[in-house]
């Protein structure tokens, strides 16, 4: 919240800043209007030449002025910062249109609706892992109580974190290589490529999964500027149904409390695709169900099956 | 690209070539598969001009210069178990120029037309090979995209070759043999036709033989 504030802070010198600008604006024209009109009519020529060179002085300097300070105020309008917990959506605030997109606002909200939502479901995961009837559920319940409140910052662990993470998951499992980049701020983006299968796309907020593509080996996973393209989807319809099952998956693997388990859960469940082609269905001991192989992986027991062969 | 395997359909007995053509083509359509476009692959061989060869006598190599429509700015030099060469469409000048070493086996030329079918991830080419002026065989091209190692998905394309060839489901390509964990390549494809082309050519000469 400390950031939202110091974001209402630099809307005031933002104003500031605007009006600095438009005071600059002012005087320059001063400056110009000033020589345009030359010398004024005075009695000798001296008097004439000694007026228009006082009036020139105290043009420029009244320029000078106003340019120290635009400088000063914008040290205080400062960059907008990249920490902030809506990374570049924060800058909506600046928006000076609130009654007609009231976005900012609305975002906040939902921001803050999530944070709870977050916050009341890792309790209830907490209350109900106590009443688990099995063991070592339990025993998540005793941890998850000894460290009471689970914070529900998940949402904005450190960058640094989430490499280690991410590169412990990576060291983990050799024929899975997992390449981290940020190009939009403090969000990680993976590009996975499991042996010469496969190659997804995995969009992180913090160490939560927002969005995952799975494409052949053989194809382009980058726009033409060279970015990551999470967009546009897999032109063979097998990596289309292993993206369908990915989402999925991602919906399944969840464990509030420990976002790190969730990542390695999935990516775990996600390397079991390195049979993809070579894997019969566990059901009806086929390779091919309508020209497609077994797309779906079991999640507890990662056994291949086709998508209509599934329980 | 992905993993393709090439093969040579037999001729239904009591059907010529275009009935056995024909037959495929609708068992594909019932399968759920969609027309489209055309292919064509061709090929024609070099004999090692005669004044090029070593004094040690060795037999002239053959060089196959081949086309598929499937990469249409290139140009495929093999030879027999040797190097394939991939190169520009450019290259059929440079062979002109290279009358010296490299002749034209004359009527060499063979090739395959036909249809291209779409089926899930699948595409499949059922082709009328033809020397000169006569069909002399069908070729049958399988090709699944995903997959870039051949022996990954060699079950899986076995299985679908099976549902529309039955009987006549081909053995593993030579190609796939040699590659292990290898990305599979558009030269490998072109190996397998010159190697579907030979057979098929060397099928016509002993009754051409057995005349003389
Ligand atoms: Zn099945």
């Amino acid at each position: 919240m400390a950031d939202v504030l110091s974001v209402g802070v630099n809307l005031e010198a933002f104003a500031q800043a605007i009006s600095a600008i438009q005071a600059l604006r002012s005087s320059v024209s001063r400056v110009f209007d000033c020589l345009k009109d030359g010398m004024r009519n005075k009695e000798t020529l001296e008097g004439r030449e000694k007026a228009f060179i006082a009036n020139f002085q105290d043009n420029l300097h009244s320029v000078n002025r106003d340019l120290n300070e635009l400088e000063r105020l914008s040290n205080l309008v400062g960059k907008p910062s990249e920490n902030h917990p809506l990374h570049n959506s924060g800058l909506l605030s600046l928006d000076p249109v609130q009654d007609k997109t009231p976005l900012y606002s609305q975002l906040l909200q939902a921001y803050k609706w999530s944070n709870k939502l977050q916050y009341h479901a890792g309790l209830a995961s907490g209350l109900l892992n106590q009443q688990s009837l099995k063991r070592s559920a339990n025993q998540m319940g005793v941890s998850a109580k000894r460290r009471p409140k689970a914070q529900p910052t998940t949402l904005v662990l450190p960058p640094q974190y989430v490499d280690d993470v991410i590169s412990r998951i990576d060291r983990m499992f050799p024929e899975m290589s997992i390449h981290l980049s940020r190009p939009n701020g403090t969000s990680a983006m993976l590009l996975v490529t499991l042996g010469k299968v496969l190659k997804v796309i995995v969009v992180m907020r913090s160490l939560f999964i927002d969005r995952t593509i799975v494409k052949g080996y053989n194809e382009n996973v980058y726009t033409e500027d060279g970015k990551l393209d999470i967009w546009s989807k897999s032109n063979y319809q097998v990596f289309q149904k292993v993206t369908d099952h990915a989402t999925t998956a991602l919906l399944h693997y969840q464990l509030p409390q420990m976002p790190d388990v969730v990542v390695r859960s999935f990516m775990t469940w996600l390397r079991s695709y390195i049979k993809l082609f070579q894997a019969p269905c566990q059901r009806c001991g086929k390779f091919l169900q309508d020209g497609l192989p077994p797309t779906w992986r079991d999640f507890r027991t990662l056994e291949a099956f086709h998508d209509t062969c599934r329980q | 690209m992905g993993v393709t395997c090439v093969s040579q359909m037999p001729v239904a007995e009591g059907k010529s070539v275009q009935q056995t053509v024909e037959l495929l083509t609708r068992k594909l359509e019932m399968l759920g598969a969609e027309k489209q476009g055309t292919f064509c692959v061709d090929c024609e061989t070099y004999h090692t001009a005669a004044s090029t060869l070593g004094s040690q006598g060795q037999a002239g190599k053959l060089m196959y210069v081949m086309h598929n429509s499937e990469y249409p700015l290139s140009c495929f030099a093999l030879f027999e178990n040797g190097p394939c060469l991939t190169a520009d469409t450019n290259f059929d000048v440079l062979m002109v120029k290279l009358k010296g070493f490299f002749q034209s086996a004359k009527a060499s030329k063979i090739e395959t037309r036909g249809t291209r079918y779409q089926y899930c991830d699948f595409l499949v080419k059922v082709g009328t090979v033809t020397m000169g002026p006569s069909a002399r065989g069908i070729s049958v091209e399988v090709e699944y995209g995903p997959c870039v190692v051949a022996s990954d998905c060699w079950s899986l394309l076995l299985e679908f070759l099976q549902s529309f060839l039955g009987s006549h489901t081909p053995a593993a390509p030579a190609v796939f043999g040699n590659k292990h964990d290898a990305v599979y390549g558009p030269a490998d494809t072109m190996v397998q036709y010159m190697e579907l082309f030979n057979k098929i050519r060397k099928q016509q000469q002993v009754p051409v033989a057995g005349i003389r």
